[in-house]
């Protein structure tokens, strides 16, 4: 079965489709003006939009005979929430061994001190 | 280096100690028990790491009486530069991710870079994925501001 991410993976999954999805997050454009820097057709090209707004990423609006698409960054929030929560945990975790480390720094230069056979810088 | 093909989580981290010693607390029990899956609240209730390539570990941190048991294998150990390992938390999630920590020894200390991938059996996607979807993301991010 696949996962709302996996749809969202599977869209991103081509440069052509990223492009357009670049194109989109600066803003609203038609499809023929997705087209025009893509050298396809513009069936190819619609074919790729089709995609795209399978997986949410692209929403249509129509306005008379035209169609206006634009950007849904919606379905990126699972894999950015992911990213986020993984990046605070092992962040903890690294200022926890980093502590670690200093702690045992510490107990050895006490224990030296406390030898005596040593002399404090 | 990762592959940036996966959802990837990276942070970077500088060590006043030796390079030597920040890799060895990955594998030695009583060290990793402290800081790896062990959370504030939480007990560590048992450590065992079997540190060779292709061995196992099972770190089971008991949260709120409730055992959640951290388990993987040791996919490259390569003292101290590199430390490569899978990971699942069962309990959580049925994903099999990978995690390697980079070290670059410094004048002084180190400085550790730790990669998270998400479910790296996503080999359908990698081999599509050209740019890497996590720069998108952030490319993405930025531009919507």
């Amino acid at each position: 079965m696949q996962s709302a991410l996996d749809h969202t993976l599977t869209a991103l999954a081509d440069p052509t489709r990223r492009a357009i999805l670049q194109r989109l997050s600066s803003g609203e454009a038609r499809v023929t003006d997705l087209a025009e820097p893509f050298a396809m057709s513009l069936n190819a090209v619609s074919k790729h939009i089709r995609m795209l707004e399978r997986a949410r990423l692209v929403q249509r609006r129509r306005m008379g005979r035209e169609h206006f698409l634009s950007f849904n960054p919606k379905p990126l929030d699972e894999a950015a929430a992911w990213i986020e929560t993984q990046r605070a945990l092992w962040t903890a975790r690294l200022d926890t061994l980093e502590a670690l480390l200093q702690a045992e720094d510490r107990a050895a230069a006490t224990a030296r001190r406390k030898g005596g056979s040593r002399r404090k810088r | 280096m990762a592959d940036p093909a996966a959802v990837t989580a990276r942070v970077t981290r500088r060590f006043t100690a030796s390079a030597e010693r920040v890799f060895d607390a990955w594998l030695d029990p009583a060290k990793a028990g402290k800081f790896l899956f062990a959370t504030a609240t939480g007990q560590m209730v048992r450590v065992e790491i079997d540190a060779r390539v292709g061995g196992m570990f099972t770190f089971v941190d008991r949260r709120d009486g409730e055992d959640v048991p951290h388990t993987g294998k040791y996919i490259e150990i390569d003292r101290p530069r590199r430390l490569v390992f899978s990971l699942a938390v069962e309990k959580y999630s049925q994903d099999i991710d990978r995690v390697a920590i980079d070290i670059v020894p410094l004048d002084s200390g180190c400085e550790l870079t730790l990669t998270h991938e998400m479910r790296p059996d996503w080999s359908e996607h990698r081999d599509r994925i050209q740019a890497g979807w996590g720069e998108i993301l952030e490319g993405l991010a930025i531009t919507l501001g």
